[in-house]
């Protein structure tokens, strides 16, 4: 299938192990300047491994790559980028003690004719190359006070600069760039494609969101168990090709909704809640008078743009938000319910899946079963000692209920699939019997096929009486999945829509406000 | 594959990885017996006998190792979370300190004397705790801070000279019970040594079964994660430092045993040598990853080290060197399991 012949890059024959798992088999991939081309794949699939390679990264494999009719062999990220290719990960690679416009430049800084770094002409470029991107983000502010979706703008802006910096070839792959990114930020980022194309930069794309497919790539490559599937014509395909092509199976009901059942009695009831925090702290939106419910079994979905306050809302419920006077009321189960931190939340049957699994959610070099038993250990425990037995069978339990793919309870966690990482930090709030479960992007980077399965999961505990309350930027899983839709705007209630008249024209009008860009 | 890439990795055959990583695991175990064998061959002879062999001399590689090896096991939950404690050495002069003075000047009797000792490094330990723990300063500072605290009240309280133990009824003399520090089992296992295995195993025992060694290695494997999760962060940390503290004041007290005095520079050093054993174990210094078990290799295997190269005569300065040396080993061994497996 893949034409060689005008091919801008051709990878053939790429076999790479990890230990005994064949993370690529034979793969081949072939993309022509000035093409977008999306890939494809269930978590594990080979994605990230093949593009690794193709950006040095990875540089024990197997196979060849032939950059614009010349075969190359990397040896290390610094050749990827001299023969034009840069790769915008998943993890993002930022310092966060560093200025945005350093971290741009981090290891080629402009220089003065005295060899200090020129920090006015750094800012400045970086001013410059956040404007072509259409951000308005001040090159002087540290990385590690933003937010995710706005690293990730960096991100590419540093990408995109290293490779400007190149002559010839130029090839640019992003790892699930929108993961991050609210609506709006995903626009500008496609602008920013369709502008990249036009210089003639080839684009892999690589991306879970269907619907983003359709709209930019040009064609799209799927991968299975380290091979190449097949490559479509996402305008042409449909979406059932596609995910028989993923994952070899149709799949029937992406959502699996349920009809609406009797709800049980209100759950969480949240009355003029508002956070002051003690000292400025620029990036976060408190929330600045919050009325909302959960229902028992209730699935209420949490929509807004960044910075609409979301993840504050959660992280106040949660009693884990930087310290600040809370004022307002919130009643759980009819009690009053101001939790002094995670570990009063959880006593009182509040649980949290945080937005950040690898930074807030596991302990990655442990074990799945350390980390699953951790938030339970005081049931598992007799007179301070894990018992062993019990600790195997709840975690054996949380692995079969959520069907996590590990070899066994031992390996490390961070060996696993983004996927079965996200549902060990389910397993790890479940275990602790909460009534009330907070949700925090919880799909964020995990494929199609796991995050069905999350989808199914969560319809399964609200049928068990658990409320559900479901922070997401993806506006299609929030449709299909709530029974309600909260719309936060600036800390504030913008909307709250019963299902039958929340649709996504709905949802945005409420989250962007009633005139676009207004300032308050 | 072609022979122009240059694996950056160490690569393994798949049949040998397994041995590798076992191998790596238990590192500090293998160095130990790899260290005893070296032993052995260098061991000079008496009477046709190694000198390093005789029960004697092992039972005066472990009593040598006593304080330095329970300081390790305190040290090894305040690294395990991500901690370093620098006190140590201070904490141990102004213990032995302690006990001598309450024993000799005040004529308190064994018990009472070792209750306040050790709750004078608990204490200690438990300050350290709150102050990087609740007031969020570094565990580097906090403990640096705490070296010179300690070392200047051992000063103070001892008017800066040693204070002599003699062992009798009188007035100025501490109980002759005391004096079991310097006795043996069986004439064979000394006591402190004996005070070393037992809290050695014990710590073993808590670090592999308990909800508590769970917490501590979950701090410090991801503090935000663990937090969210849960663990009471803020009183596991000041439990560590207080266990550290405690065991430091454990050594303390020997110490004053086996020299028969509590000088105010006692310990000066320790915590450097305690921190060397837990790397040697292979814990790492960033938290979350390690064993007690380790920890205990490592300290046997500095001190059949000393051990052996004292009864080579090799100078002091050439030891030294070579456990420098040890040190920079096991930790380049660390760095490469990750590499290898």
């Amino acid at each position: 299938m893949p034409d060689s012949a005008g091919a801008l890059v051709t990878m053939s024959g790429i076999t790479k192990r990890f230990g005994g798992v064949l993370a690529c088999d034979d793969a081949e991939l072939s993309v022509g300047a000035g093409e977008v081309r999306a890939l494809l794949g269930e978590n594990g699939a080979g994605k990230s491994t093949l593009m690794n390679v193709l950006a040095g990264v990875i540089t024990d494999h197997e196979g060849t790559i032939t950059v614009a009719g010349r075969p190359c062999r990397f040896r290390g990220p610094a050749d990827a980028q001299a023969a034009g290719i840069a790769m915008i990960h998943q993890e993002l690679d930022l310092v966060p003690g560093l200025s945005v416009a350093e971290n741009i430049f981090l290891g080629r800084e402009p220089r003065t004719r005295l060899r200090t770094v020129d920090t006015r002409r750094m800012a400045a470029a970086a001013r410059a190359q956040l404007a072509e991107l259409g951000v308005e983000l001040d090159p002087n502010r540290s990385v590690g006070s933003l937010r995710v979706g706005e690293q990730q703008l960096v991100e590419i802006a540093k990408a995109l600069l290293s490779n400007a910096l190149s002559t010839d070839a130029r090839v640019l792959v992003m790892d699930e760039p929108t993961a991050a990114l609210a609506d709006a930020e995903v626009r500008l980022l496609f602008a920013t494609i369709a502008r990249l194309r036009e210089r003639g930069v080839a684009i892999i794309y690589i991306s879970h969101r269907m619907e983003e497919i359709e709209e930019i790539a040009d064609r799209a490559t799927v991968m299975r168990n380290g091979r190449v599937a097949g490559t479509v014509d996402p305008r042409t395909a449909t979406r059932r090709e596609v995910i028989e092509l993923m994952v070899g199976r149709a799949e029937d009901e992406q959502f699996g909704h349920v009809p609406d059942a009797d709800r049980g009695r209100v759950l969480l009831e949240v009355r003029g809640l508002a956070v002051h925090p003690s000292g400025h702290r620029p990036g976060r939106t408190d929330p600045a008078g919050i009325d909302l419910t959960v229902d028992e079994g209730e699935i209420v979905g949490l929509a807004g743009l960044m910075g609409a306050g979301r993840t504050e809302l959660l992280e106040t419920l949660y009693g884990a938000a930087p310290a600040g006077r809370i004022t307002g009321s919130v009643r759980l189960g009819g009690r009053p319910y101001a939790p002094s931190g995670p570990r009063a939340a959880l006593a009182r049957g509040v649980g949290l899946v945080p937005e950040d699994r690898r930074g807030s959610g596991l302990q990655l070099d442990h074990s799945v079963g350390h980390n699953i038993a951790l938030t339970a250990l005081r049931s598992l425990c007799t007179a301070g000692v894990v018992r062993a037995r019990r600790e195997r069978r709840s975690v054996r339990e949380q692995i079969a209920a959520l069907a996590i793919r590990t070899t066994s309870a031992a390996v490390p966690v961070g060996t696993l699939s983004g996927g079965n990482q996200q549902k060990v930090v389910f397993a790890r709030q479940l275990l602790a019997r909460p009534r009330l479960l907070l949700l925090d992007e919880p799909t964020r980077g995990i494929d199609i096929g796991a995050k069905a399965e999350l989808y199914r999961l969560l319809q399964r505990l609200a049928g068990e009486g658990i409320g559900i309350l479901f922070a997401s930027s993806e506006l299609p899983e929030l449709l299909g999945v709530c029974d309600r839709i909260v719309v936060l705007r600036r800390g504030r209630v913008a909307a709250d829509l019963p299902r039958h008249r929340a649709d996504q024209a709905a949802v945005l009008a409420a989250a962007m406000g009633s005139a676009r860009g207004d300032q308050e | 594959m072609t022979d122009t890439a240059r694996p950056r990795r160490f690569e393994l055959p798949t049949d040998r990885r397994a041995i590798a990583d076992t191998l790596f695991r238990f590192q500090s175990l293998f160095g130990l017996v790899v260290v005893f064998v070296v032993a052995v061959l260098a061991s000079p002879q008496r009477n046709g006998e190694l000198i390093f062999l005789s029960l004697s001399n092992l039972g005066n590689v472990v009593r040598a190792v006593s304080e330095i090896g329970i300081i390790a096991i305190g040290m090894t939950f305040v690294i395990l979370i991500g901690g370093i404690d620098l006190s140590v050495g201070a904490v141990l002069g102004l213990s032995a300190v302690g006990t001598a003075i309450l024993m000799v000047d005040s004529g308190w009797g064994v018990l009472p004397t070792v209750l306040v000792v050790l709750l004078i490094g608990a204490a200690f330990g438990a300050l350290q705790g709150v102050a990087t723990a609740v007031i969020g300063i570094q565990a580097f500072i906090v403990t640096l801070a705490g070296l010179q605290v300690a070392r200047g009240l051992a000063r103070i309280w001892s008017g800066g000279v040693g204070v002599p133990i003699a062992y009798g009824d009188g007035p100025q003399q501490a109980p002759p019970s005391f004096e079991i520090l310097r006795g043996s089992i069986n004439g064979v296992l000394p006591v402190p040594a004996v005070i070393f295995l037992v809290l050695g195993a014990l710590a073993v025992v808590v670090l592999r079964t308990t909800a508590f060694a769970r917490h501590v290695y979950a701090i410090g494997g991801n503090e935000r994660a663990a937090r969210l999760a849960g663990v009471p962060v803020t009183r596991v940390k000041i439990a560590v430092f207080t266990i550290a503290g405690l065991l430091t004041a454990v050594a303390g007290i020997i110490h004053a045993g086996q020299l028969s005095q509590g000088s105010p520079n006692d310990g000066i050093g320790y915590e450097l040598n305690a921190i060397a054993a837990v790397v040697i174990g292979g814990t790492s210094l960033a938290g979350g990853v390690g064993t007690m078990s380790g920890t205990l290799a490592g300290a046997l295997l500095l001190g059949i080290l000393t051990n052996i190269l004292g009864l080579n005569n090799i100078d002091a300065n050439i030891q030294l060197l070579i456990t420098g040396l040890v040190i920079v080993a096991a930790a380049g061994l660390q760095k490469l399991r990750r590499t290898v497996t």
